[in-house]
Parts: C-alpha cells; sequence; structure tokens
C-alpha cells in the first residue's frame, strides 16, 4: 500500500471512527503531571510533545491484574468458572519504535512453551501505529541496542510527523487492513508534505553487543563482584520492571474470603526480595545486587539466547524512573569490557 | 446521607456492624448482658480478642472490605486493662487511626469506639442501640460497596 | 564545601575509622545525582554536594543492606532531614549511634525533583519541607560540612502540602474520598514508596503476608486504598516528613499529604516530633493516662 496522510485534526475523524467500529482508541495523554498511555476520545487530548509516557503499552496485552477465575464456597460444594477473556480491538497511536519492538520478544516468552492466550488473544488486537521520533532525551539509547527512531520492528502502520500531521506507512497485513478499514479518515499525501527529521540518539560509548553477550554467558562472571559494586545503590523497588515493556513476570494468587473470590494473574517483580524466597525460608537471590543481575542477565542473555529475541528495547524508562537513578548502560558498559 | 439514601436496598436496610472487642470487659460485659436476658438491636457481630492492644488498625479496613456498615471497637477502661495497658497504646494509635479514615473521607460515625466493662451490660445494651440507629440513620456504607463492584484496572 | 567533605571522607578512610562512605555522586553524564559508595581514599572526589542531591541515604543503614554492612563501618553522607531518619533509626534500635560517622552536611534546600532543575533552585521547584526546615544545620553530626545556615523556618507551616491539606480538610466526605481513590487508584503496586522509606525497614512487609492474605496485592481500587493507608498508619508517629516516597512514586501518588497530615495528628496529639532527640521513645510504644479520648464514648 502506498503512503497515506491524516492532518492532526483529522485524528479526530480517525478516532470516531475507530469506536464506532468498536475498537478504543489508546494514545499518550497528560495525567496527574505525566504523560502516560490512555484511551482517548477526541485528538485534543493527545499530546504530542512527549518522548514517552511513564507507562509500557505492554499493559493493554498484559494488564497488571488479570482475572482468570472466579470461586466460589456453598454449602454443595466450590464452583470454580473460568472467566472468558475479553480482548477489546485496540490501537496504540503514537508508539515509540523503541517499543514498538518490545510486543514481539513478550510474545516470544509467552508463547514459547505455552500458548498463554491471555496474552495472545489480547496481543492478536492490537494495532500498532508508532511515531518516529523527533526529539529524544538523555535517557534514551535505543542506537545502542541496535534501534532507532526509523525502525519499524513491532509497528503495524507507522507515522512521521509532518508540519501539521502524519504521514502513514503501512506495515504489516494488519497495518494495511487497518488503513483500508478506516480509509475515509486517510488522504493521499499532498505534495510537498515533509517528514520532520528523526533524531538520531548518540549511541552510549564503550557498549558491544557481542561482548557483553559473550560474557553474560560464561558462568565465572556470574558471581562477579563488580555486580554487587555496580548495583548496590538499587533499592529493590519494582519502578524499573513496572515500567519496563519487556519486562514479563507475573503471579498467579487467589484473592478474596475463604467464601468467594477470584484467581488473579498479577504483575510481579524480580526487584522484589520475596520473588525467590523458597518456602523453606532460603532465598537464591538473597541480596539486592542478586536481583539486579537477574533483570540484567534477562535482557541480554536469556531473552538473546533463549528467545531469540530483543530484551532491552533501549526505551530508557527504567533509568527515568529509578529512584536512584541506577542507570542500565552504566551496567552495559561495564559489563562489555 | 444523601447520595446514600438515595440507594434503595430491598425491603427494610439492616445495618452489618463489626465489634471488635476485648476479652476481659467489654465480652464480659456483652455477656452479662446475655445471661442478665437483656434485649438488643441484632446487627452487631461480636470478635473477641485478647485486649484492645491486639486491634490492628487492619481489622477495620478488613471490616469494610467485607461489608461491614459500621465498626465498633471497645475495650476495658483506661486502668483496668487486664494487661494493665494495651488499651492507652491503643487508645493512641485510634487517635491517630480516625484522623487518617476522615482524612481519606471516611465518616467517623462508622467507626465508633467505646469502653465498656465487664459490668456494664447496660451500657452495652445502650450502645449497640445507639450504633445501631446511628448507621440505619446513615445507610448502606456505600462507599465500600461500590469500590468491592469495581473490577481491576485491567487492560 | 564538596572539598572539605572530600577531605574529611579522606581521612575517614585512610585512617580506617570508617569502610565506606556513602554519599552523593554524578551520573555518567554529570546531569543527575545518584548515591555512591566510596571505599578507597582516592575515591573520595567522587563525592559531591548540591541541591540535586534529593536522596535520603539512610535506608542504606537499614538491615536490608547486607551487603553494605558487610563492607564494615560507615561514614553517611546527610542532610539534615536525613539525620532525622538517622536519629530515628537508632531510637529503634536499628543502628547504633557509635556505628556510624555522620557527615552531616548544611544545606540551603535541594530540589523536589531532579528533573525540574534547570540550573536554578526557585522556591517553587522545592519540597515543602524545605521551606519550614529547622535543621538546615545538622542536629546530630559527628561532623559538620559547609557554612551555617542563618535560616529561621516560618511560625505558621508554608508550602504546597500544608495548603492542600487545608483544602481537603475543608472538603466533604465524599470528595475527600473521590480525590484519594483517584490518586489511589494509579497505584502500582511497585512498592518504590515503601523501598525508598528508611523506617519501612521491616524485611517481611504486611503487605507480603498471604497466610492470612491483610493487603490484596492485585491493582484493585479495594487493595491500593488498604496499602496506602497500613503504610501511613505503620509510620504514624515515625515518618519525618523527608518525603522519600512520593519522590519514589512513578504514578506522582501525593502521599506527603497522608504523611504530613499524621505528623501533625501525632503533633497535636502527643506533642511529639520524630527525628529530633534518639533517646525520645517514639508516641506509638509510649502513652500517657491523660491522652484526650474525647472520641472514645
Ligand atoms: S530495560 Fe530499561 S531501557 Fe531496556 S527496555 Fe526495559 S525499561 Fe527500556
Ligand atoms: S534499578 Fe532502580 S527502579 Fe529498579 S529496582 Fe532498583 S532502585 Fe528500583
Ligand atoms: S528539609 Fe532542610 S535539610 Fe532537608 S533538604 Fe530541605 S533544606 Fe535541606
Ligand atoms: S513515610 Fe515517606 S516521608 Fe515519611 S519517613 Fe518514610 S519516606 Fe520519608
Ligand atoms: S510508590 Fe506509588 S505506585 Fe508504587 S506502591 Fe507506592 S503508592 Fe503505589
Ligand atoms: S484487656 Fe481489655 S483492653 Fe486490654
Amino acid at each position: 500500500m502506498t503512503d497515506k496522510y491524516i492532518s492532526k485534526d483529522g485524528l479526530n475523524g480517525l478516532i470516531a471512527s475507530v469506536k464506532a467500529s468498536g475498537g478504543r482508541f489508546v494514545a499518550p495523554v497528560l495525567d496527574t503531571r505525566q504523560v502516560v498511555y490512555k484511551e482517548v476520545s477526541s485528538a485534543e487530548e493527545i499530546v504530542d510533545d512527549y518522548i514517552l509516557p511513564r507507562n509500557s503499552y505492554k499493559e493493554i496485552a498484559f494488564p497488571q491484574t488479570e482475572i482468570l477465575a472466579k470461586y466460589e464456597l456453598t454449602r454443595d460444594g466450590v464452583t470454580i468458572d473460568p472467566v472468558e477473556i475479553v480482548a477489546r480491538d485496540t490501537v496504540v497511536f503514537g508508539a515509540r519504535p523503541c517499543e514498538a519492538a518490545s510486543l514481539a520478544s513478550l510474545n516470544s516468552v509467552f508463547t514459547w512453551d505455552f500458548i498463554d492466550e491471555t496474552f495472545t488473544k489480547r496481543q492478536e488486537k492490537v494495532v500498532v501505529l508508532s511515531l518516529g521520533c523527533v526529539d529524544a532525551d538523555d535517557e534514551c539509547f535505543c542506537t545502542t541496542v541496535n534501534l532507532s527512531p526509523a525502525s519499524t520492528e513491532g509497528s503495524d502502520v507507522a507515522l512521521y510527523e509532518t508540519e501539521n500531521g502524519y504521514i502513514v506507512t503501512p506495515l504489516t497485513d494488519k497495518g494495511t487492513a487497518f488503513v483500508s478499514a478506516h480509509s475515509d479518515s486517510f488522504t493521499d499525501v499532498a505534495k510537498g508534505e515533509e517528514k520532520k527529521e528523526l533524531v538520531n540518539p548518540e549511541k552510549v560509548e564503550g557498549v558491544d553487543l557481542t561482548k557483553l553477550g559473550e560474557r553474560l554467558a560464561k558462568s565465572p562472571n556470574y558471581d562477579n563482584p563488580e555486580w554487587a559494586e555496580l548495583t548496590r545503590k538499587c533499592c529493590g523497588c519494582g519502578a524499573c520492571t513496572y515500567s519496563c515493556p519487556t519486562c514479563h513476570c507475573f503471579d498467579i494468587i487467589d484473592e478474596g474470603t475463604a467464601f468467594e473470590g477470584e484467581r488473579r494473574k498479577n504483575w510481579d517483580a524480580c526487584q522484589f526480595n520475596h520473588f525467590t524466597l523458597h518456602a523453606s525460608g532460603h532465598n537464591p537471590r538473597d541480596t539486592q545486587y542478586k536481583r539486579y543481575r537477574n533483570r540484567f542477565m534477562c535482557k541480554f542473555h536469556i531473552y538473546p539466547t533463549k528467545f531469540n529475541s530483543t530484551g532491552c528495547v533501549g526505551c530508557g524508562r527504567c533509568i527515568r524512573v529509578c529512584p536512584v537513578r541506577l542507570d542500565i548502560t552504566d551496567l552495559m558498559t561495564a559489563m562489555s569490557s | 446521607m444523601p447520595e446514600e439514601a438515595k440507594i434503595e436496598t430491598e425491603g427494610v436496610f439492616e445495618p452489618k456492624i463489626m465489634a471488635f472487642v476485648c476479652n476481659w470487659c467489654t465480652y464480659a460485659g456483652a455477656d452479662l448482658a446475655g445471661t442478665s436476658r437483656m434485649e438488643y438491636r441484632p446487627n452487631v457481630r461480636i470478635i473477641k480478642l485478647p485486649c484492645t492492644g491486639r486491634i490492628d488498625p487492619l481489622f477495620i479496613m478488613k471490616a469494610f472490605e467485607n461489608g461491614a456498615d459500621g465498626v465498633l471497637v471497645s475495650g476495658c477502661h483506661p486502668g483496668d486493662c487486664h494487661y494493665t495497658t494495651g488499651n492507652y497504646h491503643a487508645r493512641r494509635r485510634w487517635t491517630a487511626f480516625k484522623d487518617l479514615l476522615a482524612f481519606t473521607g471516611i465518616d467517623l460515625k462508622r467507626v465508633q469506639f467505646s469502653w465498656v466493662s465487664a459490668s456494664e451490660a447496660i451500657k452495652w445494651v445502650e450502645l449497640i442501640n445507639n450504633v445501631t440507629d446511628d448507621m440505619e440513620a446513615l445507610g448502606p456504607f456505600m462507599k465500600f460497596k461500590e469500590m468491592n463492584k469495581k473490577g481491576p484496572n485491567q487492560g | 564545601m564538596e572539598n572539605e567533605l572530600r577531605e574529611k571522607a579522606k581521612e575517614l578512610l585512610e585512617s580506617g575509622e570508617v569502610a565506606v562512605v556513602i554519599g552523593y555522586g554524578f551520573n555518567r553524564k554529570k546531569t543527575r545525582i545518584t548515591p555512591v559508595f566510596i571505599t578507597k581514599p582516592e575515591e573520595t572526589d567522587k563525592l559531591v554536594f548540591n541541591e540535586l542531591c534529593v536522596n535520603n541515604l539512610s535506608i542504606y543503614l537499614t538491615r536490608k543492606y547486607r551487603d553494605i554492612q558487610k563492607i564494615g563501618r560507615p561514614a553517611i553522607v546527610a542532610k539534615g532531614c536525613d539525620i532525622k531518619n538517622i536519629v530515628v533509626l537508632i531510637t529503634e534500635g536499628q543502628t547504633k549511634r557509635e556505628d556510624i560517622h555522620i557527615l552531616g552536611v548544611t544545606c540551603s534546600g535541594v530540589v523536589y525533583k531532579q528533573e525540574l532543575f534547570k540550573g536554578e533552585l526557585k522556591p517553587e521547584i522545592m519540597p515543602s519541607k524545605c521551606h519550614n526546615c529547622d535543621v538546615r544545620n545538622p542536629h546530630v553530626a559527628d561532623t559538620v560540612i559547609g557554612e551555617k545556615s542563618d535560616f529561621t523556618p516560618p511560625e505558621e507551616p508554608t508550602g504546597m502540602v500544608f495548603d492542600k491539606i487545608k483544602e481537603i480538610d475543608a472538603m466533604s466526605d465524599s470528595a475527600r474520598w473521590d480525590f484519594w481513590n483517584e490518586h489511589f487508584n494509579r497505584c502500582i503496586k511497585c512498592y518504590a514508596c515503601r523501598q525508598l522509606c528508611s523506617l519501612c525497614y521491616c524485611e517481611r512487609c504486611i503487605t507480603e503476608k498471604n497466610m492470612p492474605q491483610w493487603i490484596e496485592t492485585s491493582a484493585h481500587p479495594r487493595g491500593n486504598l488498604a496499602w496506602n493507608l497500613i503504610r501511613a498508619m505503620h509510620l504514624a508517629g515515625r515518618c519525618t516528613f523527608c518525603g522519600e516516597c512520593e519522590r519514589g512514586c512513578p504514578v506522582n501518588i501525593p502521599l506527603n499529604l497522608v504523611n504530613q497530615k499524621l505528623v501533625l495528628t501525632v503533633k497535636n496529639a502527643f506533642g511529639f516530633e520524630s527525628g529530633i532527640d534518639e533517646n525520645v521513645h517514639p508516641p506509638m510504644i509510649v502513652f500517657s493516662e491523660d491522652d484526650n479520648e474525647n472520641f472514645i464514648k
């Protein structure tokens, strides 16, 4: 399909058209002094000068809390009702190219040995409209992990900002189908309509992903005292994991009373000290640096070797949100040498 | 409570009141009311604890989460605690907790505190009747009930 | 001031009086301040102190950081407000006064969040605690570094937190309930608030107990409310209003309001202020027979 065009005002038409077909339109909006992905009903709500929203849009396919079943205890016994997965057609507008690459990574985890339908059914219904970045901040490092503001991995439709609108490039079948389904909202690209120049965040000096991977694969490095030195300040909150687009850990828990309640799949974080606590009281990751090491290993060793996908997409969220400003690129540099 | 009164429950509203009481005074007082065949409103469910010092603010939260319309906390009069000082500590804790609850918008009539001794069966009877009247006037505790109905923030 | 700090730190490390200096340093790009742990005398020039030094480093003195404790006796760079937390830790038997060397720094205020700093520390980017600070000259320290501050806090506390508390106090019950539900509903249960609070040093938090479960861990308004109220309650009479919990909250929940509300309650009801004197017992473990009980029937 050839490129199309949509003006900023024209977004209202697209939003209405998506809604009319029963879908929802998620975009970056301002909420409590932060930019977050949220459902919108008009183009005016959407902000356009943002680097990255605070939250990752992974929560559309992998919600923080998901009800798997409901249980009830009565005189006659226990009843368990599985809950049907309600996957809604969802359009994510303005996803950054780094983050767009993340859903595929999550998919590789959720379909590895078992197809986790709570994820796949929702993911199938997500259309990602990525928006090339014209601005970046100190924390962005997509270029260091072989992505860039121009990458299209994971995106269904690529958008590029122009003076008053966006040039629309459908990339996948899903994307083409989306643009055709809402064709009234798009026009042909007028002559002279020019894409704004994309930024090109500087690569972090001294990072070599191949070396890094090789080093992590060697077991003596696992016990290198450097880990403790570099990550001693980590306070073990889940802020980085809960904002990261490729963190995927969850816990299944029954919550309610003794008589009725729900079985829920909740986000969990390897940064919590109880994450690996055994019933015996033994904790194999008994200090914080071991937990941080796990997160790092997950991104740069487990994802690439076990799932053959990108672990860290370089969005920089974990750096921005970290209350002690632990910078993952510092570790990448240290572990590359 | 205009907005809460509007929400009509089916038939007559029978408030559910959760009472956390200490074993040595208030529970004994309630027991005395029972053995003396005094009648009082049946809306209260009593949970007996060793001492008011054992009443964690979480108990109050849990009671509301599980559908209580009101909570009553009661124990020995100051100076009479079986463990000497449990109720003095409890009093401090309640002082802070009630302010916190009020700050979050919970009407303090929903959480009531009292001292009832082992001999004060009459005070117990009056207390329960009054608390029940208060809850009837306030209506069902819709704030929590509505919150319970809400699903989790799902994608 | 920084030279003085580095000299002193060097001296302490060289003499073997301390094995590690917990302080502030720049990140690689020199744009943000981050905690640093200095163990070698030659590395002390990494230490800095400026208006971006927001972290309350006293968390690293708690038992959660076993590998830091293994290094040996620490010296800690602390602003007056951070020292308040150290004082509480001492009162509560979490550390001993003689086991740490407090490098108290005189302070003229810090930013609310580092991201807000655009080259100048304006009053509107300072947290309320700084506007009312009575410890710009550290009140408990082994070494005081920096020039004496002659700031006197205003009689009536000023700042956003205090204004907002007044505003909420004047609201109806329902408006308050809505206000807090809106905020608490955003909670993602990341527990950054707990992890950043040096006074939340329990190794097993109540929210991690599941037999029985007291606080729902799901992203459900019910568990979010319970978590936020009980967290605040567990800090009643202990919280020093250092603001770390709110700073760390990734979803901007105004936790300072609940904290300060309880600070005020404790002050009014028991005349107690947390973090001033390590020899005074905190209000929730003592009592007075004359405590007000006008709310008890
Ligand atoms: S590890 Fe950090 S930079 Fe990498 S994808 Fe996750 S949040 Fe983004
Ligand atoms: S790296 Fe930062 S955000 Fe992540 S757990 Fe550690 S302190 Fe929290
Ligand atoms: S509260 Fe006082 S000591 Fe603490 S940062 Fe502000 S001015 Fe400095
Ligand atoms: S509760 Fe918050 S403000 Fe109070 S001491 Fe802990 S981190 Fe500081
Ligand atoms: S830091 Fe904020 S979002 Fe995280 S658990 Fe605390 S209140 Fe909730
Ligand atoms: S035993 Fe009744 S209050 Fe302590």
